[in-house]
């Protein structure tokens, strides 16, 4: 199934980044100067956005490029990424790491931060090196160590007067928000050039996803309708690529366990089960009669289509050949529909509308969370246990 | 300072041994290794120091050893461990 599962690792960073070009120019742009004039100006920059809209892989690409051509030019640039949150938001702790660059063995004791931060540059003097410190999660920095903290990184090169500026900063958070807890001196030395990454849309997940299934799985491996759902799925999440790369990856995994030969929409739904919490058990059992049939309905025609989604009026038609199973008289097209916009409130399916050639707009469903066989053999039994009780 | 004078000594034969492994290292962390004191370690440094065979370098408070890899006595050195010690 993989021909290198390596491309879907969460610390993996491809060469491209489709639907980031214009940041990752932006980016550039702001660092220009440090290959031009290298030691004349710092820079500090802010990247903001949600979970999974690419700020890591933004920061530590641009990281990779710029490092590569300062050595082209014989500049000695380190890009130094630190995960904050990893480091408990010390500040000791993240410039310890930035020194270990140079010096693997620094000891990680006998001395302050504010020492240490006198030990980076003068290892950067001696070395005659620029350095690019990426401080991700950077709210953990300011819970941990509050305004002090970044304002003596930021402002203590600007007090040694006459030497180079050899350090410069990029701090990646969420949102603008952690910005505000600083004090205002030091939010006047940070807050200069932000780059705010929107989530990604369905269309913008589903390039990224079929990049990343072209690097990591072997040819026609992976269906455009299993890719769809997984974008389908990651839109749902707040445009979180990184959450349809992890499930990507699970459903590759489910797919080899079961000795398929290519991945489908039915191991996605099993891989989504095993990330996020599935409908529970006393949620079915709450439904009443016909919206049980109907969502067995639309679980059966999951489970034999393979398909990632199915349109309304054949749910409609699946639920009316099991209502003549139960010998049940069919509820009303308004009815169902009702019952649809209920399941997809409570997140068991979602809903969109689709527009079909020239003849209007058409409602398609996808079953997102639940593996279209454990809904139907969970509804059947829940359905054949209140006949035996009537 | 003479050849048996500085082999004569398990310890910084030992303090050859880690810093070829390690490259570099303060002297708490290569006392903790050997398992000797700080001062102990610190004056073996010093002789090794005195022979040229390891520098070091200071950062605020700490200061770090390394070989002197340039000096010709250490290359004969690591020369030596390195084969002594292959199986």
């Amino acid at each position: 199934m993989f021909k290198d599962e390596t491309k879907l690792d969460i610390s993996y960073v491809p060469s491209r980044l489709p639907h980031r070009e214009h940041e990752l120019r932006l980016l550039r742009q702001f660092f220009n100067f440090l290959l031009q004039f290298p030691g004349k100006m710092a820079q500090r920059i802010i990247i903001t956005g949600d979970v999974g809209t690419g700020k890591t892989a933004i920061s530590q690409r641009f990281g990779a490029d710029i490092t590569n051509e300062a050595n082209k030019l014989g500049i000695k640039l380190c890009y130094v990424h630190v995960n904050c949150r990893e480091y408990r938001g010390s500040l000791f702790l993240i410039l310890h790491q930035a020194v270990t660059r140079f010096h693997p063995n620094f000891p990680r004791r006998g001395y302050s931060a504010e020492e240490l931060i006198n030990i980076l540059f003068e290892i950067l003097d001696e070395e005659n090196a620029y350095a690019i410190l990426a401080l991700d999660e950077f709210e953990s920095l300011v819970d941990k160590e509050g305004s002090e903290a970044v304002y003596r990184l930021t402002r203590l090169q600007e007090i040694r007067y006459g030497k180079p500026q050899r350090l410069s900063l990029i701090c990646i958070a969420r949102n603008l928000k952690v910005f505000e807890r600083l004090d205002a001196s030091t939010r006047s030395t940070l807050q200069s050039n932000i780059i705010s990454l929107e989530k990604y849309s369905k269309k913008q997940l589903t390039d990224i996803l079929n990049d990343r299934v072209n690097l990591a799985f072997k040819p026609s491996t992976v269906s455009d309708e299993t890719v769809d759902l997984v974008a389908e799925l990651a839109f749902s999440e707040g445009g979180n690529a990184r959450f349809g790369i992890e499930l990507l990856w699970r459903a590759g995994k489910y797919a080899d366990a079961e000795g398929f030969g290519a991945v489908n929409p039915e191991h996605v739904r099993r891989a989504a089960s095993s990330i996020i919490p599935t409908l529970r058990k006393s949620e079915i059992a709450s439904l009443g009669l016909h919206e049980k049939i109907f969502l067995l309905g639309i679980a059966r025609l999951f489970k034999t289509s393979q398909a990632a989604y199915v349109p309304f009026s054949e749910a409609e038609r699946a639920y009316a050949i099991i209502c003549e199973e139960l010998g049940e008289k069919p509820h009303s097209h308004t009815q169902l529909w009702k019952y649809l916009q209920n399941f997809a409130a409570t997140g068991v399916v979602k809903t969109e509308v689709s527009v079909v050639g020239n003849r209007g707009r058409s409602t398609i469903i996808y079953l997102p969370r639940i593996p279209a066989d454990e809904l139907e053999k969970e509804l059947s039994s829940i359905l054949e246990e209140g006949r035996r009780s009537s | 300072m003479s050849v048996e004078n500085v082999l004569s000594s398990r310890v910084r034969i030992k303090i050859l041994k880690i810093l070829m492994k390690m490259g570099e290292l303060n002297i708490s962390e290569i006392a903790r290794r050997l398992n000797v004191n700080y001062s102990t370690a610190s004056q073996h440094l010093r002789i090794l120091e005195g022979a040229g065979i390891v520098k070091q370098k200071t950062f605020g408070k700490i200061r770090l050893y390394r070989l002197n890899e340039q000096s010709p006595r250490v290359r004969a050195l690591q020369n030596l461990i390195e084969v002594w010690e292959s199986k």
